[in-house]
């Protein structure tokens, strides 16, 4: 069982590709702005950034035997991105994709903005922080630093996988409804394995050479972003992420109204007392971008709700 | 100051340019213009004949991305347009549309002929000459010395990779005449042993990168590494690129003029 997430060409509308490449292109520009302020390119950690892109290549020749017939190996994203921080990972994760696409022609050279945006940002960058999020929030030891690669190792391939489709349906060379729930399916399996590996790596580094770990955490402790600055860019995250599944929600009824409808009790509801957006609509937009434009106001009064009662409980915590 | 410096490599920046600019082009097609797939696979075969590689190996080589027409094989059953055939398999009645065949014909067909089209650069450029040439072509210098330092030690690192895994099978050999099946304990078991050889590795090259850090700054380097500098520019390529954006140009019209079905 071998993950599908290397896109060759053909299976991408150039549109798509291409808007891929921009997306990929600014955010390997952030990351080699954060990399480029700390070193020259003769520096430590680009030297560091080089091998480890040939040690990511190496270790994914490590596999080991599942079942019968199929055995996991691993993808490295978080791995690389917990060991040598998340920007620096990306980056190495790009350099490792656009080696395997020249060199082994796995994945396709007008694709390699979308796999590296797959892989390299959304599995490596995003999968780290999500890392360090979970191990922060669980208490910062070793165990939760372990539980929380873990949890983003196989998160990040499952992400890596639901973007492919996404991409890939956006192109329509698959059906969404079928091909979603395969890779999803087929890459939860996989993930496990990767999460394992993953988990245990850290674990030996950590046990054999944890000045390695604290070196790079107190380096990206010096450069990382103030908590407001995390908040606005968490905030996108999931604004993009509504966005882009707002436009798959399907137009059939949910599992109790479908009940209701089946064994005819769906009129015995009474209407809500005040609707703020009546069946997910705005008046003024019609289709799909009026579910986007209800789902974006949707989580801006989430939001808003949400920072007003954590002022509320910061100011009660304070009195 | 420049240090590390390599022999030098050949410039590949206009086979790059030419083989982006068909691979855009390859993309660009219309779905269903199988006559225009078989001139352009032609002229990528034609070249590779030129170039001393043997066509035939070149396509079987290329079907290495087929494997992908699985996420496109769902089309076949689920669009309700152009309908091949309408029949039932046990109790679940199945349609193949036309529409679903000629998605998933057009992915497989320009799949096929970009891998052949990248292992042609790939064959005719070492890797160091291209990622050489993508620093000429303004890739961003922490990218390049990158890309070139995961190049110059990845046969080194895979090869310790190989003689851990070699180590590992022969530790976890079973006596004669036994199962093999049980061999490794349980999935968890086998998993942690992976990891650990991975953790390993990473510690060497690790060890490794420190090295080659001190040599560089015993050198007195500054600056960027230079990894895969060009040991010569060919003068002719703007020629070259303009000549690369014609062939762009003529691959569009052969898939605005020639026929689809």
């Amino acid at each position: 069982m071998l993950p599908l997430l290397h896109i060759p060409d053909g299976f991408l509308a150039p549109q798509v590709a291409l808007a891929l490449w921009l997306a990929t292109a600014l955010v390997l520009g952030i990351a080699l702005r954060k990399i480029g302020d700390r070193n020259s390119t003769a520096g430590p950690q680009t030297i560091l950034m080089g091998i480890s892109g040939a040690f990511i290549f190496a270790a994914q020749m490590f596999n080991f035997p599942v079942a019968a017939g199929t055995s996991g190996h691993l993808l490295g994203g978080v791995l690389a991105g917990y060991l040598l921080g998340p920007w620096a990972g990306s980056v190495v994760m790009a350099t490792v994709i656009g080696i395997q696409a020249l060199l082994f022609q796995d994945g396709g050279l007008l694709a390699l903005g979308a796999n590296t945006f797959n892989m390299g940002v959304i599995g490596t960058l995003g999968g780290t922080f999500v890392a360090r999020g979970i191990g922060a929030t669980l208490g910062g030891t070793r165990l939760a630093a372990l539980i929380g690669v873990g949890v983003a190792a196989w998160l990040s391939v499952m992400a890596a996988a639901g973007f492919t489709t996404l991409q890939l349906g956006l192109s329509g060379t698959t059906d969404i409804r079928l091909g979603l729930p395969a890779m999803l399916g087929t890459h939860a399996l996989i993930g496990i394995g990767e999460a394992l590996i993953s988990v245990a790596a850290l674990s030996f580094v950590a046990a054999s050479a944890p000045e390695i770990l604290r070196t790079h955490q107190a380096r990206d402790a010096g450069t990382s972003a103030s908590p407001a600055r995390r908040l606005v860019a968490a905030a996108g995250v999931i604004v993009t992420v509504v966005l882009c599944a707002s436009l798959f929600a399907s137009a059939s009824p949910d599992g109790l109204m479908k009940i209701a409808h089946d064994l005819g009790f769906s009129s015995k509801g009474s209407a809500a007392p005040f609707e703020l957006f009546a069946g997910y609509s705005i008046p003024g937009f019609e289709g799909p971008i009026a579910t986007v434009v209800a789902g974006l106001l949707g989580v801006l009064i989430v939001a808003a709700l949400l920072v007003g009662l954590s002022k509320i409980a910061a100011r009660r915590r304070g009195e | 100051m420049s240090l590390l410096r390599g022999p030098g490599q050949r410039d590949a920046r206009a086979a790059i340019i030419t083989t982006l600019c068909v691979a855009l082009a390859i993309a660009l097609l219309p779905a269903g213009s199988y006559l225009a797939y078989a001139v352009v696979w032609l002229g990528v075969a034609t070249a590779a004949a030129l170039s001393g590689i043997a066509p035939l190996a070149l396509a079987r080589r290329g079907a290495i991305a087929l494997p992908f027409v699985l996420a496109a094989l769902p089309l076949l059953f689920t669009r309700s347009d152009e309908i091949l055939w309408n029949g039932t398999v046990g109790s679940a009645s199945i349609s193949i549309s036309g529409a679903g065949l000629r998605i998933l014909l057009t992915a497989a067909a320009k799949a096929w002929i970009s891998v052949q089209l990248a292992i042609l650069l790939v064959r005719q450029h070492p890797i160091e000459s291209i990622v050489g040439s993508l620093r000429a072509l303004r890739l961003p210098d922490a990218l390049a010395t990158g890309a070139g330092l995961t190049v110059r030690y990845l046969d080194l690192l895979r090869g310790e990779a190989s003689r851990m895994l070699r180590a590992r099978s022969a530790r976890s050999a079973s006596p004669l005449g036994t199962t093999r099946e049980r061999i490794g304990g349980t999935i968890p078991w086998r998993a942690r042993v992976t990891g650990n050889l991975a953790g390993a590795l990473f510690l060497r090259a690790y060890a490794r990168a420190a090295r080659v850090e001190e040599a560089a700054n015993a050198r007195g380097a500054t600056g960027s590494l230079s990894l895969g500098a060009l040991r010569e520019r060919d003068p002719h390529v703007a020629a070259k690129s303009g000549l690369a954006v014609a062939l762009f140009a003529l691959i569009t019209v052969a898939g605005a003029v020639l026929p689809r079905m």
